[in-house]
């Protein structure tokens, strides 16, 4: 076997540092993964593809993480598919995903293709959507899972007008809109959790919405800026939006974008955008967060922790140091020199 | 049949094993003056210990210069096939099938097969990936290998059905993408009184705006 290559670890030797934590998660998340498309090798079928999401699905897993997973169906209904749910369920011996277990179910693609916007997008459904975008991974039926992907890019790319003008900044509002939507919603379920929960796993929560959730919108942003960024020239731009096959092409420049999870999704955009500074302080942030979710010591003390306590306690400061490195990083990645203008017109308002 | 449509491609099928020794001994019968463009479609399934005399009866006709369209998971002696050089016109295949989905795994086959040309079979890929990505992505990779375009809809059950509304319209994005010379041929399933239909249909298919056509 070759040595591993990643956006990630590119960066990392081109700059001339290390993430451990980074790295071990990664390598944890390919055994986990490896092992569960093994499990589930029978249970593959033409139209439904099983997906994990979360920690596993964005290369981030732990000996500690929820396996959050769900049966996507794309194809003719059949009652069967509810024993496939089941089989597939008792393999993966799932924990409870949160009192919801929003994951571990069955969805069809219809929802997610069809219900963008509107009454019937409802809050799952929006999450299942753009997390399939930014950090899902297949298990079985990798031509399904991506067939939906390119269907629910196809939604938001070709149907956005303002993206297709010729005079335009090519930046696909409506993609862009969704993932603030998705990052606000996660803010504000925060707020609901915490209530609805009487403050349980606060402190845990708290860390992740700072840096794994805030990490979505990052890659989330940063590829709406990439056709932006992808054509210098004016002239150039006009020349390639005008063509008919160009509308294929970008679908496909997304999905390969969204193939990586969005750590790499980032690295990529850093090693073009960022100075190795901003790079250095992001991605060694992230990396000591991964350091305490790796750590079960840490993780349980976080997980366990009341609200009232947190303002004294060590390990929570510390975290939350590190979320607020993590979050300057970011605010001199996207109001540096190089981001500023996009940042300042589509970021903000 | 086909004497009265505007037709002038013609693939000569023998989809099932059983069809091709009678198809290969009728050919000297057949009066195919009417065609510009004539290609032989091999079965699309059989085993490897039948392969030796399929490809045997196959390469008999390599005289007559009319490419031979396979099933990629039909090649299992590869050194065989390649003995086709350019008349081998690998197919694109349906989702059910473990290879030649997508444009990486045709990319593995033509590195087998350096040769070989291609066969887009439309309702394959528009199966594999509705959006009509990985059309676009086959058409963009493999342009200067496409031979002959297989049309029609390939249904939930995988059979060749006529086309839809909706194939119509995922077929006419990509469709500027093939050069008008290409022969296109047309796998729907109809009575044979739809025939006229049907060939409609894949015109309006192969050229965007609709209305051009049903004026016409």
């Amino acid at each position: 076997m070759g040595e591993p290559s990643y956006p990630t670890l590119e960066l990392s030797r081109r700059i001339g540092v290390q993430w451990p934590n980074i790295e071990s998660t990664r390598e944890l998340s390919g055994r986990k993964i490896g092992e569960l498309k093994q499990l589930l090798l029978d249970l593959d079928s033409d139209d439904t593809s099983i997906v994990v999401q979360g920690s596993l699905g964005r290369g981030e897993f732990t000996n500690d993480s929820d396996i959050d997973w769900f049966l996507l169906v794309d194809g003719i209904a059949d009652p069967h598919h509810h024993d496939v749910f089941l089989e597939a369920d008792k393999r993966i011996i799932a924990p409870p995903v949160g009192r919801e277990r929003i994951f571990a179910t069955l969805v069809s693609s219809h929802d997610l293709i069809h219900n963008v916007g509107g009454d019937d997008d409802t809050n799952n459904n929006l999450t299942r959507r753009l997390l399939l975008l930014l950090e899902s991974t297949p298990l079985t039926g990798v031509i399904t899972h991506e067939r939906v992907v390119k269907n629910i890019l196809k939604r938001y790319l070709l149907e956005d007008r303002s993206f297709w003008r010729v005079d335009g900044p090519h930046i696909p509002h409506f993609l862009l809109n969704d993932f603030a939507r998705l990052w606000r919603t996660m803010a504000v379920d925060f707020a609901y959790k915490l209530r609805a929960r009487s403050g349980e796993k606060w402190a845990i929560r708290n860390v992740k919405l700072r840096m794994s959730r805030k990490l979505l919108y990052v890659a989330g942003l940063l590829a709406c800026f990439h056709p932006h960024l992808l054509l210098d020239d004016p002239e150039e731009r006009k020349r390639v939006y005008e063509e008919q096959s160009f509308q294929p092409e970008i679908i496909d420049i997304f999905h390969s974008i969204f193939s990586d999870n969005p750590l790499d999704i980032v690295a990529t955009f850093l090693n073009k955008l960022g100075d190795d500074a901003t790079v250095s302080q992001v991605f060694r942030a992230y990396d000591k967060f991964l350091g305490v979710l790796l750590d079960p010591k840490q993780r349980r003390h976080l997980e366990e922790l009341p609200e009232a306590a947190a303002d004294s306690d060590p390990i929570y400061q510390e975290a939350r140091k590190t979320s607020h490195r993590f979050r300057d990083g970011l605010l001199d990645l996207f109001f540096g020199e190089k981001l500023y203008s996009l940042t300042r017109l589509y970021g903000v308002f | 049949m086909l004497r009265e449509q505007p037709v002038t491609a013609l693939e000569l099928s023998a989809i099932r094993e059983r069809e091709l020794l009678p198809l290969l001994r009728s050919l000297d019968g057949l009066d195919l003056s009417q065609f510009d463009y004539i290609s032989i479609h091999a079965p699309s399934s059989f085993s490897a210990e039948n392969e030796g005399w399929i490809f045997g009866e196959l390469y008999k006709c390599l005289h007559r210069g009319w490419p031979v369209v396979v099933h990629p998971d039909t090649l299992y002696d590869r050194s065989l096939w390649r003995l086709f050089g350019k008349l081998l016109c690998i197919e694109n295949m349906d989702k059910r099938k473990g290879v030649g989905r997508t444009v990486g795994e045709l990319n593995y086959l033509f590195t087998e097969f350096p040769e070989a040309s291609f066969c887009l079979d439309m309702g394959h890929a528009r199966q594999v990936d509705t959006s009509m990505t990985e059309a676009y992505r086959m058409l963009k990779h493999f342009r200067s290998r496409l031979r002959q375009v297989h049309i029609s809809e390939v249904n939930t059950q995988n059979k060749h059905d006529h086309l839809s509304f909706v194939s119509i319209l995922g077929f006419q994005e990509v469709t500027p993408m093939i050069p008008s010379s290409t022969p296109i041929i047309i796998e729907s399933v109809v009575p044979e009184h739809q025939i006229g239909a049907e060939i409609c249909r894949v015109q309006r298919a192969l050229h965007a705006p609709a209305e051009q056509v049903e004026a016409s």
